[in-house]
């Protein structure tokens, strides 16, 4: 090893050891562990709460009135009579749409024949 | 030993498993606690914030624990760990647009737990290599701190800064080199 080399490897080891006794493990102070198992303990009570909440929410006589098929009547009711009624629109559209078209027909006919005459 | 990988959260296991996970997680919590303060000391350079930090990586990971877990395959979770404290480290820069509010040269660990050893032994080295530290990019600051304040080997920096083991290597012999350079520049060496 060159006298070069050598330097340099003992420079180099001379910033690692200086680096390990400068960046030393800082102990946390001991209020953090109480601080965090209690954040946890909050967190974790928060979210059981809206768990709770939302079980509540559906209750056990709301779940099996969704799933007796005696109520499912009304909503294929409405689903159908809102395909009746937009059909029913459409067809007025339809229906509208053709009336002024053969009105627009006649009235041609009509200024042709009056400018003949 | 992986099972499925959708995240299950801590409250949606029954009693027995949870049980189980929050003994796991708090001897993760007991054996990391001092890493993960140490890491976010050291990046944010006061204690204040660092409690903030260390509370909210160490949060997170609760929330992940039982997947990581999974995931792990048996490595160890240390890694994985101070991945997220490393997030939180910078989206706290970015956040809140600032840098450390005090220098790691002037900050605690030198001030206030070596100080009586260093002076009493003249170690201005000390001092010298912390002001140092702040000139290098964030990245070999990082890298240096994870290898030196938590005893991590190149493969764990490599798996906590999502990069290579090469591109590790490279990171920390660049960093070396770069505050030995600049240590000797400033000695007019």
């Amino acid at each position: 090893m060159s006298e070069a080399s050598e330097r340099l490897s003992a420079s180099s080891w001379d910033v690692e050891s200086l680096l390990s006794e400068a960046l030393r493990p800082i102990e946390p102070p001991e209020r953090l562990s109480a601080r965090f198992e209690d954040t946890l303990a909050a967190v974790t009570a928060a979210a059981a709460e809206e768990l709770s909440d939302w079980a509540e929410e559906l209750s056990e006589s709301e779940l099996r009135a969704l799933r007796d098929p005696r109520n499912w009547v009304r909503p294929v009711v409405a689903v159908g009579a809102g395909g009746v009624a937009t059909g029913a629109l459409v067809l007025i559209e339809l229906r509208r749409r053709g009336r002024r078209r053969s009105e627009r027909g006649l009235r041609s006919l009509a200024g042709g024949l009056r400018s003949r005459l | 030993m992986s099972g499925p990988t959708e995240n299950v959260e801590p409250g949606d296991l029954g009693p027995a498993a949870k049980a189980e996970l929050d003994r796991a997680f708090d001897r993760f919590y007991r054996d990391h606690l001092r890493d993960v303060y140490s890491y976010a000391y050291y990046r944010v350079g006061n204690h204040h914030d660092a409690e903030d930090l260390t509370e909210q990586a160490f949060l997170q990971a609760y929330r992940h624990f039982d997947r990581a877990r999974r995931e792990s395959d048996g490595r160890p979770l240390r890694p994985w760990l101070i991945r997220i404290a490393h997030n939180l480290a910078s989206n706290y820069y970015r956040d809140r647009s600032r840098r450390p509010q005090t220098p790691l040269e002037s900050a605690d660990p030198i001030a206030a737990r070596h100080d009586t050893e260093a002076i009493a032994e003249g170690r201005e080295e000390l001092r010298e290599v912390m002001a140092n530290l702040e000139h290098l990019s964030e990245d070999r600051r990082e890298a240096l701190i994870m290898r030196f304040a938590l005893g991590m080997d190149n493969r764990e920096i490599a798996r906590a800064l999502g990069r290579s083991d090469g591109a590790t290597k490279v990171l920390i012999h660049r960093a070396i080199k770069q505050l030995q350079e600049e240590m000797s520049d400033e000695r007019g060496e």
